[in-house]
């Protein structure tokens, strides 16, 4: 198997910060609200709405990072009763099926986004409901091209 | 046309596709059957924001995945042992006890058959207990304590079923609170089989020793509080559950990092992010679900599958029947997660029609999930306990049958007693 370019080396990094970023963030500012609450007996106004978008957020950049390490729950079970080639074949199907209807996803998502940046709505404080959703377009995008790109490196490592 | 494609989508499904991609599939073709456009899928699937209680499922998976990686299971099992080792046939008991608070806390991925069942299978044998009684005793085990809060299945059963519209609302206190007394009959039949089988061996029990009670208490000091505020601040109803997620993601990140040290900022690094690409795994199913359930209930999937099942069961003792053989079975074939994330919808709005409470659903639905855990060919923890213990696999399934059996008998009574779910609830029951 190829090195992977440096680049993205850094790119994986980046995004695996993103992920422990936003947990410690979420357990932050959950922590932060219980104490605020019982000690001061008072709370922030958004930190609710906050938290709720941080777990879709953490959700896609998870969803993100297990395809890139091919960890999605599937049910593995013909594939892995096959032989090397035909096995392969199978993969690279599933892997491009997946990929087509990422891509579909990440369509309608923008769409989506478009609509709510006309729209304008704020979700909480001053942050505008498409920023929250701006993670669904660019997630299932990357998703796709992971998946397209999932058989070659299999197959590059069944060499 | 519809057909063929559904087939098609099915065959994905077992070449390998991820489960997302097949539910996201099945919703794409059941917009497109009835004419919805397919903008509303990225409706549904932010719908994830509007979840509550959702919050929980990361922070608990976190503390749970940092209690895996310290060595909290070998100070359980040492603290248990001492406690209650010298009792006769006490380790049998103390093995199902620790598992099942584990499991708890840790989730049933088959964690506490690497964890614990390393330290416990030696000992068992080293007891006088016989070999494949042993292995057949941990290889259970991995799973026992699903129906015990904070089990990350009851939350996720949960959160789906707040999802839906339902006439019947309960929170997951109840949840909580009626998954005690099931998991309780379940350790008490294992135990009292156990007792009965290996009344013939010369089992060694040790003396009671004092000190080293005391000594393992000392070691567990900072555990301890734990299930103690976190347990008690649920079901007491002071903590709302993701509140109570969060400070024990906290408490267990400062013990185990910070003064325990068992727990390395590397480590952390590592297993923050592998936790998190499991939540981000099983949320995105449940992402695509909801848009598919959306399908499904706009369809009237549900009133048409009840019609069709009422033509055929009358009786709410038939419907039971059926529905544990399919949950065994697909308890067998899914993983746990995807099960409840699929089925829930489809057959909460069943159950109701007979009469069956969604929170005795719930618990009938885990003890299922349970058991398929180590149903014979494919459940997980057969593969997971022949690796680690280095067996072949059909010794496990000799191993594991007779215990599979015992609990066979508890799901029987926990699917018939619903009193045994629903006695401490303050919700009435469904009539």
């Amino acid at each position: 198997m190829k090195p992977l370019p440096k680049a993205l080396i850094y790119l994986h990094r980046l995004e695996d910060g993103a992920l422990i970023f936003a947990l410690l963030v979420m357990l932050g500012t959950a922590v932060g609200q219980i104490l605020l609450r019982n000690l001061f007996d008072t709370g922030l106004m958004w930190s609710e709405t906050f938290l709720r978008v941080l777990v879709l957020w953490v959700a896609m950049l998870g969803a993100m990072v297990a395809t890139r390490e091919g960890k999605h729950i599937c049910i593995d079970l013909l594939p892995s009763a096959l032989s090397g080639a035909l096995q392969a074949w199978c993969r690279a199907l599933s892997a491009l099926f997946a990929a087509a209807l990422c891509f579909v996803l990440a369509y309608q998502s923008l769409t989506l986004v478009g609509y709510e940046w006309e729209d304008g709505t704020l979700a909480f404080a001053r942050v505008p409901v498409w920023v929250c959703q701006a993670i669904l377009p660019f997630g299932f995008a990357v998703m796709g091209v992971r998946f397209v790109l999932a058989p070659f490196g299999l197959r590059r490592q069944s060499r | 046309m519809i057909l063929l494609l559904a087939l098609l989508l099915m065959l994905l499904a077992f070449l390998g596709a991820p489960l997302f991609v097949i539910i996201l599939g099945a919703a794409m073709l059941g917009f497109y059957a009835t004419d919805i456009p397919l903008a509303v899928l990225p409706i549904e699937i932010y719908r994830l924001v509007d979840t509550p209680l959702l919050l929980a499922l990361p922070l608990f998976t976190f503390a749970g995945y940092i209690l895996a990686e310290s060595r909290l299971s070998s100070r359980l099992v040492r603290l248990t042992q001492a406690a209650l080792g010298w009792l006769p046939g006490g380790l049998a008991v103390v093995a199902y006890l620790v598992c099942a608070l584990f499991t708890a806390f840790t989730g049933a991925s088959g964690v506490t058959i690497v964890a614990l069942g390393g330290l416990l299978l030696p000992a068992l044998v080293q007891a006088g207990y016989k070999e494949r009684f042993s292995l057949g005793l941990v290889t259970t085990s991995g799973s026992l304590g699903l129906l015990l809060a904070p089990s990350l299945p009851l939350i996720l059963y949960g959160v789906v079923v707040q999802s839906m519209d339902l006439p019947i609302s309960f929170s997951l206190r109840d949840l909580f609170i009626a998954g005690i007394l099931p998991a309780l009959l379940m350790i008490v039949l294992l135990s009292g089989y156990s007792l009965w089988v290996s009344k013939g061996d010369a089992l060694a029990s040790k003396p009671f020793d004092g000190r080293e009670t005391l000594a393992a208490f000392l070691a567990m000091r900072w555990e301890l509080p734990l299930p103690v505020f976190l347990l008690g601040g649920i079901y007491s109803g002071y903590f709302a559950v993701s509140e109570a997620a969060a400070v024990t993601a906290l408490y267990v990140l400062v013990v185990e990092v910070f003064i325990h040290r068992e727990v390395s900022l590397r480590d952390l690094v590592r297993l923050s992010r592998d936790a998190m690409v499991m939540v981000g795994g099983i949320l995105l199913i449940l992402g695509v679900s909801l848009a598919f359930t959306n399908y499904l209930v706009d369809a009237e999937v549900p009133q048409q599958l009840f019609a069709w099942i009422s033509s055929y069961i009358e009786s709410r003792f038939t419907f039971l029947i059926l529905l544990n053989l399919l949950l065994l079975v697909l308890g067998a074939i899914l993983d746990i997660f995807s099960a409840l994330v699929i089925l829930t919808p489809l057959i909460v709005p069943l159950a109701l029609q007979f009469g069956i409470h969604p929170v005795h659903l719930g618990i009938i639905f885990l003890a299922n999930m349970q058991i398929g855990y180590f149903t014979p060919p494919i459940g997980m923890n057969l593969f997971i306990a022949s690796y680690r213990f280095e067996r072949p696999i059909g010794e496990l399934y000799r191993a594991t049958l007779p215990f599979m059996l015992v609990l066979l008998v508890a799901l029987a009574i926990i699917t018939y007693v619903p009193e045994l779910s629903l006695y401490f609830l303050d919700a009435p029951p469904a009539k």
